[in-house]
């Protein structure tokens, strides 16, 4: 057995904080170990997590485009949203994960937009469904050192 | 560093035309502000040529090869050249260099004031007074509202802008950064714009002095819980003074990690001590758009501080950390804001 990356990485941001900053010499050299260490904890929290809130995410961002048929008015749009919602990520790395939700984000915008000018009650649920979304999407990508 | 030293003691000597034999005793970079490189330096000199050397501590502020924010420094030096010697702590502004010959990039020095904290993270907790740091933090912000931009020259150094304009300036400023810096689609931040263009605010009674960045962090605190001096003037403009109360109340510097705005103190506090300072009304609508403009503003800095780490302009660490940080829960005080977090 060998300690995995997310263990790795929380030990070296500890020695980086802890050990080393503290003997460094001079203000901005201890203030940047630190600041590195910090960094290194977050990244440690965010690869055991990051392909799983990707991935269900994107499952998200498609069934609700989905679900959009109803309320959208503009027929381009509508046929943008079903050939997303038929979409699947090309693979798990976190790279392809990263572009695909990118793309869904980039679309949820102009969807989030199309919606908000519209009057019907069908655009009103699913302008809710949107901010529960997005609501949801900062859940998923908390880290715990943040302030809020 | 050294070869720092040595141009910078040849520079304070040209322009401290009192003294000569000017020596750098110590330097030390410190993060400081988010737009420039930071040094604290200790020089000693000799008065018509007699000792005792004498000695004063000095902040260098240089510009960087690039940063979380792009400003002006002749601005950011005449706003504490302004402020000086008024009911405004500011360090006094020594000499500005525009000229690259010196030190390879502009930069402008000013006093240090020393013996002080401004780490949020200490002025929250004893042995300090967060109730009389907030007293002054927000008098002293409101001071600065209630200033005459033309009576203290800085007409002359900020760009102008009439009263109904100061909200789509601003928006505009900051939505160009977005625009330009974001490294991923930003729903939140899209949808809160929308919603700062479809609800403006109304104008201010007059233009005021917005210092920009008015935060717990960008203040001097001596042992005594005294406020000292009010640093970091790099984003200081003509504007709507409620752009810089909104901004001392955002979520994102509650650093106790409850309600007390800026760590120190209940949101209706801080508005009533800047209310009484200033002698403005902070009307609840406006205010409202102003906090919601200051989170993507937020955003835009943290996201504008990510690209140039990013792209390699700036490698300091704190403008990686400070995008991984900062980011989300700045999406979440938009939410907030919006009434849309829970």
């Amino acid at each position: 057995m060998k300690p995995d990356v997310q263990e790795v990485l929380g030990q070296l941001a500890q020695t980086l904080i802890a050990d080393i900053g503290p003997r460094i010499g001079d203000a901005y050299g201890q203030s940047s170990a630190a600041i590195i260490g910090m960094l290194l904890s977050a990244a440690a929290e965010e690869w055991d997590r990051a392909a799983a809130w990707r991935v269900e995410e994107n499952t998200v961002l498609r069934a609700l485009f989905r679900d959009a048929d109803a309320a959208v008015e503009d027929e381009r749009l509508r046929e943008r949203l079903a050939e997303a919602a038929s979409g699947r990520d090309p693979g798990l790395r976190i790279g392809e994960l990263a572009r695909a939700n990118d793309a869904l984000r980039s679309l949820l915008i102009e969807l989030h937009a199309h919606v908000e000018a519209l009057g019907s009650p069908a655009a009103r649920a699913l302008e809710e469904q949107i901010w529960e979304e997005l609501r949801a999407s900062t859940e998923r990508r908390a880290l715990s050192i943040a302030p809020f | 560093m050294e070869e720092l030293s040595a141009r910078f003691a040849r520079y304070v000597e040209r322009q401290w035309s009192e003294v000569d034999d000017v020596r750098v005793e110590s330097i030390a970079r410190v993060h400081g502000g988010a737009s420039r490189e930071t040094y604290r330096v200790r020089v000693s000199y000799l008065r018509d040529g007699v000792e005792p050397r004498g000695e004063r501590g000095l902040i260098l502020r240089r510009d960087p090869v690039g940063s979380l924010i792009e400003t002006e420094r002749s601005t950011e030096f005449a706003a504490y050249r302004a402020f000086h010697g008024s009911a405004v702590p500011v360090p006094e502004a020594l000499w500005l260099e525009e000229q690259t010959e010196w030190l390879e990039r502009p930069f402008f020095v000013m006093e240090e004031i020393g013996g002080c904290e401004s780490s949020p993270q200490a002025l929250i907790l004893p042995p300090y007074d967060a109730a009389e740091i907030a007293r002054q933090k927000w008098t002293i912000l409101g001071l600065i509202a209630a200033a005459d931009p033309e009576a203290l020259g800085l007409d002359a150094s900020m760009e102008g802008v009439a009263p109904e304009a100061c909200w789509s300036r601003e928006l505009d400023y900051w939505v160009g950064v977005i625009d330009a810096d974001e490294l991923e689609p930003q729903p939140i931040g899209r949808a809160a714009i929308r919603w700062l263009r479809r609800n403006p605010p109304p104008p201010p009674d007059r233009i005021h002095v917005v210092h920009g960045d008015y935060r717990t962090g960008n203040f001097l605190v001596d042992p005594e819980s005294r406020v000292r001096g009010i640093l970091d003037w790099e984003m200081a403009h003509l504007g709507d003074p409620l752009e810089d109360l909104a901004w001392s109340l955002n979520r994102i510097w509650c650093w106790a990690r409850d309600d007390r705005v800026g760590g120190l103190v209940a949101r209706d506090r801080a508005i009533a001590i800047w209310e009484a300072a200033s002698r403005l009304e902070a009307d609840p609508t406006a205010l409202h758009w102003w906090e919601l403009f200051s989170s993507v503003k937020g955003l835009a800095i943290w996201l504008s501080g990510g690209r140039e780490y990013r792209d390699g302009a700036n490698r300091d660490p704190v403008l990686g950390f400070t995008a991984w940080w900062l980011s989300n829960s700045q999406d979440r005080a938009l939410l907030e804001t919006l009434g849309r977090l829970k």
